[in-house]
């Protein structure tokens, strides 16, 4: 049933190398169908926000082919890539906020630029920040907030906008696990409604979602594809 | 179509509202500049006027040594039609005596021991626009110079050649005036630009990063610049008008008894310099911001 749907991310023999010489990704191919949710996991340094930033078209890659919703991207133009951006959300790990603009105005910025209709705007602002117990802050300078709430505000914007995909990257690395359960309970309603999920994380507690996916890179290298499920069996052998 | 206004024009006021001080800087410039470029332009065009009712009242008179008969008059005035002129009246002697006695009202009791033709003849010659530019007249007056029995030609030359190296002064500082405006407000649109670029440089970074278009970015940068050319322009002619104003009342009465009426632009005139400001402006922002954004 899987096969039928639509290939979200498609990675052929990719790899990309940083001077003088760290290979950061190396001949990975992966492909991601529509609905699923994978967790990107490896130790830090193992090439996760690589991957990322390659795909959301922050890098290129040195070599290999990435396809994002069905767009080559070594081929696509600024306006296709700006197109494909405003279709994808992306939860960074510095969370690229701007401290001086209010939490409801960093999530709006995903909206605004997809020309979103002022009201959706707001209910969709008022919506997330409700889900994620941050309504009292929608006001607030982003620059005041906690770590961990500056985080959950980046999730809400990768969010907002409605995206076929969100990447999200470490979304939980600040959080306790009340909060993480948040982010993950929005993440899972997110992914019933149609949405992608590519998560990369340490944090082993969160994957235990039926029917999602582990991806493990190990220097570069893709190491294991497997269910979240069956992974969890085995590390609870060991 | 509605979103995306409503979204750029939200863009735009908060850009104005973060930067309001650079922008105020370059308002106050391109005003500044608008004022200095309008104020020649209108002394340029006033002038010009004047000229127009000093050529409608211009001639030449050519001094004869001796009173011409009419087979003469019908040769002078065959000789002078070669050239366009609008009209040639022959003054004899008499009748130059006549208007002179006129002239001097009261006093004219001066005249009663002097003979009647003590003055010469002349033909007062008056020319056609055409024939009005300097170099023209004094071609023309050489002609006349050339023709038997004339004593000399007089048109004011010195006088007309004066105004005439007065508004080429004046044509040349217009179009300094023209150029620095140019120049001002394309430097200083620039430099707001940069500004501004530079004080939202993050929320720039995000808004590429969240897929803005390229007209999402550069489209209030566009109307930014509109609108401090349309302001700047409005506020220096709001300016060029007061002090026109106080011109006017301070010289009323000396302007009363001579022929310099001063009047303001017209109202198309006006309107075409606030569009030309405003497209300037709007213009030197959108090369900007693709130069510097390459957006």
């Amino acid at each position: 049933m899987s096969e039928k749907r639509q290939t979200i991310i498609d990675l052929a023999r990719v790899s990309k190398t940083f001077p003088p010489d760290v290979h950061a990704l190396d001949d990975i191919s992966l492909r991601i169908r529509q609905g699923e949710m994978i967790f990107l996991t490896g130790q830090s340094g193992a090439g996760k926000t690589t991957l990322l930033r390659l795909l959301c078209g922050i890098d290129r890659p040195d070599k290999g082919y990435v396809e994002i919703v069905g767009q080559d991207l070594s081929r696509a133009t600024d306006a296709e890539l700006q197109d494909l951006r405003r279709r994808i959300g992306v939860a960074y790990q510095d969370f690229k906020l701007l401290p001086d603009k209010t939490v409801a105005q960093n999530i709006a910025y995903s909206m605004e630029v997809a020309y979103r209709s002022r009201q959706f705007i707001r209910s969709q602002t008022e919506k997330l920040l409700t889900e994620l117990h941050l309504a009292d802050k929608q006001d607030a300078l982003a620059g005041y907030l906690s770590r961990g709430e500056q985080q959950r505000v980046a999730i809400a914007r990768a969010a907002a906008n409605e995206p076929e995909l969100i990447l999200a990257d470490e979304p939980t690395g600040n959080l306790d696990k009340e909060t993480t359960g948040l982010v993950m309970q929005l993440f899972r309603h997110c992914n019933e409604q149609g949405t992608t999920l590519l998560i990369a994380t340490h944090d082993h507690s969160i994957y235990d979602f039926p029917g999602s996916k582990v991806v493990k890179i190990e220097n570069g290298r893709l190491a294991i594809q497997k269910p979240a499920a069956a992974l969890k069996k085995a590390e609870a052998r060991t | 179509m509605m979103n995306f206004l409503l979204a750029v024009l939200s863009q735009t006021w908060r850009s104005i509202i973060e930067t309001w001080r650079s922008l105020l800087l370059s308002l106050m410039t391109i005003t500044l500049s608008v004022l200095i470029f309008t104020f020649f332009y209108l002394v340029y065009v006033n002038t010009l006027q004047v000229g127009n009712r000093l050529d409608n009242d211009l001639r030449l008179i050519v001094y004869l040594d001796e009173q011409p008969n009419e087979a003469l008059q019908q040769e002078y005035r065959r000789k002078i039609e070669k050239f366009e002129v609008e009209r040639i009246v022959f003054v004899s002697r008499l009748e130059a005596y006549e208007r002179f006695r006129a002239q001097l009202k009261d006093s004219n009791d001066v005249l009663e021991d002097v003979p009647k033709d003590f003055l010469p003849a002349s033909i007062e010659i008056y020319p056609r626009r055409t024939l009005r530019s300097l170099s023209q007249l004094k071609d023309f007056s050489a002609y006349l110079e050339r023709l038997p029995g004339v004593l000399k030609v007089q048109y004011g030359r010195e006088w007309v050649e004066r105004f005439y190296s007065f508004v080429k002064l004046l044509r040349v500082v217009v179009l300094l005036s023209g150029t620095l405006l140019i120049l001002t407000t394309t430097f200083m649109i620039g430099h707001s630009i940069r500004l501004t670029v530079f004080s939202r440089k993050k929320e720039l970074e995000l808004l590429r990063l969240v897929g803005a278009s390229n007209s999402y970015i550069r489209v209030p940068f566009f109307l930014e610049g509109a609108l401090l050319g349309a302001l700047g322009s409005a506020a220096g002619l709001s300016a060029l008008y007061l002090l026109f104003r106080w011109i006017k009342a301070s010289f009323a009465a000396q302007a009363a008894q001579s022929m310099f009426v001063f009047s303001f632009f017209s109202t198309p005139t006006l309107l075409a310099i606030v569009i030309l400001s405003t497209l300037l402006c709007a213009g030197g922002s959108f090369v900007s911001i693709r130069k510097i954004l390459s957006v």
